[in-house]
């Protein structure tokens, strides 16, 4: 088991930075969910800290080890590849075992400890099939099975579930979060999904353009996003932005705030009269347990806000509520004016 | 829709896309009856009959040419012995070079599209052209090769005037001028294979030797194949090398089937012989690539 310590880490591939300085501490057995559009560089930064690309500067540790000149190999980290990168000529047995077999681990010793892999994940009765036998569930499973068997300190997972269908994605998370408890592990996960993110992450890690936009906690990242992209990157439907002059009607607002966020399932829907704000229904998507509504705001802004059961037409004129605890405000640079620093 | 429509055509879909697919091979089958079939046919029959092209004189002579050839001809069997000869020293020494220079040129680095095209080179290069080359180089005590071995303390034989050094030398040039070919065929084969494969095998612990052996090599396996039969094919059939760099010569030190089959057609005008040669020939290839194939479908 392993801590983690990334000190102003940077990546340049020829003249392109793209890792442009990530500092970040990782605790022993801590969940961290790196999270980030495309190009941000996740996979890059999971990949320096598997050694698989070198550090171009800054300091990476692994548990009390500076690890910057060590080799993948020697770093105690196993890595599952979005690809699976299951070798295809050998079966799940070898395949499991390979990294054992490449140490010189006794046969002995590799056959029990595939044993035990393919237990934990219930792949007893495919250790005889090839790759191309099994469906991608399964190889995932062997994936991280072949991950398990090497007994690393640290899993990194890039993307591991992105090509499952989303009732077997939903499967395997849980998996995953019931291994993490299991073994404890610190464990490295990259993704695009939200939901896996939220769901999985002890912390999360946002990223853009090869820097770090903010750290926290699913619950901090929700309620409390340092600024304008962390508050539309995370949730979804995503944060509706306001000029602060259209949502005066919300509140008051901070000394300093340009813009105004609030989130559509924050967003209550009321008689015409009775709203802060007023505005007419656009568009409205029904999905079923809740409804989605594009509202164009009397000032010109389109919203969206989420509603439970009945949703009104399109066309419809109505007005919004928001409280105030739900509201985020945001200064020039996007940066977010903290209320416990309005309240004082 | 009339119920006249509905009626099954007078075709069925089944025969129709039957009919469409032989439309579509036909001009290759034509190409195949009549430029591979018809003169296979034409050399079976010629093999069974002697025929002097100068006496305009045809007489069926049953199996007598390969009686010849088999169990009386000394020759034969000396340009038999050469052709396996050429075959080992060639086969091996090309797809180890050609492997060697893909497992080189398949990343990306400056300049690597210079080397290869600089080693694909000679494969485009004419024959003739290519022979000239080297036979000026080979020359005795004057060729540039001996120039350059005398230059490290080694006297050289003198390449193309001993049976035994000629052989090495048409070998060795024949790969140098070949091994391009195979060279393209690997990396294509290196390329296809995904990257993520070798990472996954160096955080394992795996050595660069361990990565080849145990997943490049393997996964070239189908390629190998195709590389190992078409080059041992390519070896049996050699001629314009032999043809352009010594002439079959000296005292046959190089003479191999190809060029014996010419020599005996074309020199000698013994069409009937050269005919059964050639059927022997063709037997042997075939017999060789059918043994390779099948070794390939035990071992996996
Ligand atoms: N070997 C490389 N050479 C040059 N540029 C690279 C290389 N690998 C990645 N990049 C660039 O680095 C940036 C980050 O890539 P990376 O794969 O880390 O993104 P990512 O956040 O994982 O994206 P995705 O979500 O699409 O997987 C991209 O702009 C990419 O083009
Ligand atoms: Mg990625």
């Amino acid at each position: 088991m392993s801590s983690l310590t990334l000190r102003n880490l940077k990546k340049r591939f020829g003249r392109v930075d793209v890792i442009r300085g990530v500092t970040l501490d990782v605790a022993d057995g801590e969940f961290v969910v790196f999270v980030g559009p495309s190009g941000c560089g996740k996979s890059t930064l999971l990949r320096m800290i598997s050694g698989l690309e070198d550090v171009t500067d800054g300091e990476l540790r692994i548990g009390n080890r500076v690890v910057n000149e060590v080799q993948p190999a020697k770093r105690g980290v196993a890595m599952v590849f979005q690809s699976y990168a299951l070798y295809p000529h050998l079966n799940v047995r070898d395949n499991m075992g390979f990294g054992l077999k490449v140490r010189k681990v006794p046969a002995a010793e590799r056959q029990q400890r595939v044993s035990e892999a393919a237990a934990l994940l219930k792949l007893d009765a495919l250790l005889d099939r090839f790759p191309r036998e099994l469906s991608g569930g399964q190889r995932q499973r062997v994936a991280i099975g072949r991950a398990i068997v090497g007994h690393p300190d640290v899993f990194l997972f890039d993307e591991p579930l992105s090509n499952l269908d989303a009732e077997l994605r939903v499967h395997m998370r849980s998996e995953i979060a019931a291994l993490h408890k299991r073994l404890g592990n610190t464990m490295i996960y990259v993704t695009h999904d939200q939901v896996e993110a939220m769901t999985l992450a002890d912390k999360i890690v946002v990223l853009r353009d090869g820097r770090i936009e903010q750290v926290g906690s699913p619950r901090e990242l929700y309620e409390q996003p340092d600024n304008i992209f962390v508050a539309q990157f995370i949730g979804s439907p995503k944060m509706n932005i306001l000029p602060a002059g259209s949502a005066a009607g919300f509140g008051a607002q901070p000394a300093g705030a340009v813009s105004v966020g609030v989130r559509p399932e924050h967003l209550s829907l009321v008689a015409p009269e009775k709203g802060q704000i007023g505005g007419k229904v656009v568009i409205s998507e029904y999905t079923g347990a809740s409804s989605l509504l594009h509202i164009r705001l009397d000032s010109g802004e389109t919203c969206l806000v989420v509603v439970d059961g009945d949703a009104p037409e399109a066309d419809m004129k109505v007005g919004l509520l928001a409280g105030t605890d739900n509201l985020h405000h945001f200064d020039t640079d996007g940066m977010a004016l903290r209320k416990s620093r309005l309240l004082m | 829709m009339t119920a006249r429509d509905e009626r099954a055509p007078w075709l069925t879909l089944k025969m129709r896309e039957a009919m469409e697919a032989w439309l579509f091979i036909s001009p290759t089958l034509a190409g195949f009856l009549i430029f591979f079939v018809g003169p296979l046919c034409a050399v079976v029959w010629y093999s069974l009959t002697e025929w002097n092209l100068l006496s305009q004189q045809s007489v069926f002579v049953g199996l007598d040419n390969y009686d010849d050839a088999l169990f009386h001809n000394l020759d034969f069997w000396q340009v038999v012995r050469n052709s396996i000869v050429f075959a080992i020293g060639l086969v091996p020494l090309n797809m180890a070079l050609a492997l060697a220079l893909a497992l080189a040129l398949s990343r990306r680095f400056a300049g690597v599209v210079f080397f290869r095209t600089v080693f694909f080179a000679p494969v485009v290069t004419s024959a003739v052209a290519w022979a000239i080359v080297w036979k000026f180089l080979l020359q005795g005590e004057a060729g540039f090769v001996n120039q350059m071995l005398a230059g490290i303390g080694i006297h050289g034989p003198n390449w193309l005037r001993e049976p035994d050094w000629a052989m090495v030398a048409v070998i060795v040039t024949r790969v140098i001028k070949m091994v391009g070919l195979n060279m393209i065929l690997y990396i294509a084969a290196l390329q296809a294979i995904p990257r993520d494969y070798e990472a996954a095998a160096r955080l394992e612990g795996a050595s660069n030797w361990q990565i080849f052996r145990m997943i490049t090599w393997p996964l070239l396996g189908p390629t190998t194949l195709v590389i190992m039969v078409i080059t041992t094919i390519g070896s049996f059939k050699v001629f314009d090398h032999i043809y352009l760099m010594t002439g079959g010569g000296p005292e046959n030190g190089t003479l191999v089937l190809a060029f014996y089959i010419y020599q005996q057609g074309f020199q000698f005008f013994d069409v009937g012989y050269a005919s059964a040669l050639a059927m022997i020939m063709f037997v042997i290839v075939m017999g060789l690539t059918v043994v390779q194939l099948a070794l390939r479908r035990r071992d996996t």
